[in-house]
């Protein structure tokens, strides 16, 4: 679902007015957002639910002071990366786990199929193609996984969400995207190609 | 025109969609969390977090499992001291000029309440880790609007 920003702004509006669609809408159009920034600071399960319920609550209680109705993207990008700052210095609170490490031993199974062999073939394919891009994903750098797990949300957040979610500037997301993009291209060469390390 | 890197970053999308999707149990907090407005109260910001705005060189973040936050609206101020033992937190508080007032510690399941007395001080006993919000209500025969601070995670 596509919403333009002069949408987001009225869904803001309306929200504040009261209106429960409006802020259905607002969820629709930003848990994804919330989410993957939780995910790209590599928080534990738990934790990560936190910052995206705080995330939202703060939200609520904000919905009629929020200064750019139509950037309530970048606000909750904002909240969120707060959230998930505070929470990775909680000293009370266990170390981020890598998820990442333990769902590169989880490979991908295609559903079983009653449509041809060939079908189920290239199903299998997709499969492994899936497992090799996840795990070669978990291999990046800490900045590239960062980037993209905030660009893998969905719906696509904009750059200046990508920003926000990271406290970068603009102009960097469209270099950094593509140079990590890159990355993830060798790093799926070297799965394939059987010249990775196995761990 | 073909874009390799768009269509690169729609796959990791749809994988990502695949594997560490949106918990829906999250999703319908997110929708509940309108419910929780309170229009008719004042919003206390916060000001202050220790593990987020103490300067590193400063090394003023305290002790391990303790946890300073301010919180202003006007010239009233609400200033809380968390502390972690294990899994359980606890909130010292001190409202600032000081005055008598229920103190409501907000979560998402259940709302703790406790009394600051004549100097502004309020401690609770052990509550849960996740979202809390304070709302300051009048004491009894008091006045003025209840005020409702911004939601942390504790």
């Amino acid at each position: 679902m596509l919403v333009s920003p002069d949408d987001t702004g009225l869904l803001v509006r309306s929200a504040a007015g009261g209106d429960e669609a409006a802020w259905r809408g607002l969820v629709t159009r930003f848990s994804g957002l919330v989410w993957a920034v939780a995910r790209a600071h590599r928080l534990a399960n738990a934790d990560a639910a936190d910052v995206y319920q705080t995330t939202w609550l703060r939200l609520a209680e904000h919905i009629g002071r929020i200064e750019h109705p139509d950037r309530v993207g970048a606000w909750l990008a904002t909240a969120a990366r707060r959230e998930c700052l505070q929470s990775l210095r909680s000293a009370a609170k266990a170390s981020p786990t890598d998820d990442m490490d333990r769902l590169d031993i989880t490979p991908a199974v295609g559903n079983p199929t009653e449509e041809a062999v060939l079908d189920a073939e290239t199903e299998r394919e997709d499969a492994a193609r899936a497992a090799a891009m996840w795990r070669a994903f978990g291999q990046l750098s800490g900045r590239c996984r960062e980037l993209l797990r905030i660009l893998m949300a969905t719906p696509p957040p904009s750059y200046a969400e990508v920003a926000a979610a990271l406290e970068l500037p603009l102009g960097s997301i469209g270099p950094t995207r593509a140079r990590c993009l890159q990355r993830l291209r060798e790093e799926m060469a070297g799965i394939s190609g059987g010249l990775s390390p196995s761990s | 025109m073909y874009e390799p890197d768009d269509e690169l970053e729609a796959e990791l999308r749809r994988l990502a969609a695949d594997r560490e999707p949106v918990p829906a149990e999250l999703v319908q907090a997110a929708l509940d969390a309108f419910g929780w407005r309170d229009i008719d109260a004042e919003l206390a910001e916060l000001v202050y977090d220790s593990l987020v705005d103490a300067d590193e060189a400063s090394l003023v973040r305290g002790p391990p499992g303790q946890r300073f936050v301010s919180f202003a609206v006007g010239g009233l101020t609400i200033d809380v001291e968390v502390t972690s033992a294990g899994p359980g937190r606890s909130v010292m508080g001190q409202i600032a000029p000081p005055q008598r007032a229920t103190v409501d510690i907000r979560g998402p399941q259940d709302t703790v309440t406790i009394e600051a007395d004549e100097l502004g001080r309020f401690q609770s006993g052990p509550i849960p880790p996740g979202p809390a919000s304070l709302r300051l209500r009048p004491p009894p025969g008091g006045d003025g609007p209840p005020i409702v601070t911004d939601w942390i995670s504790l």
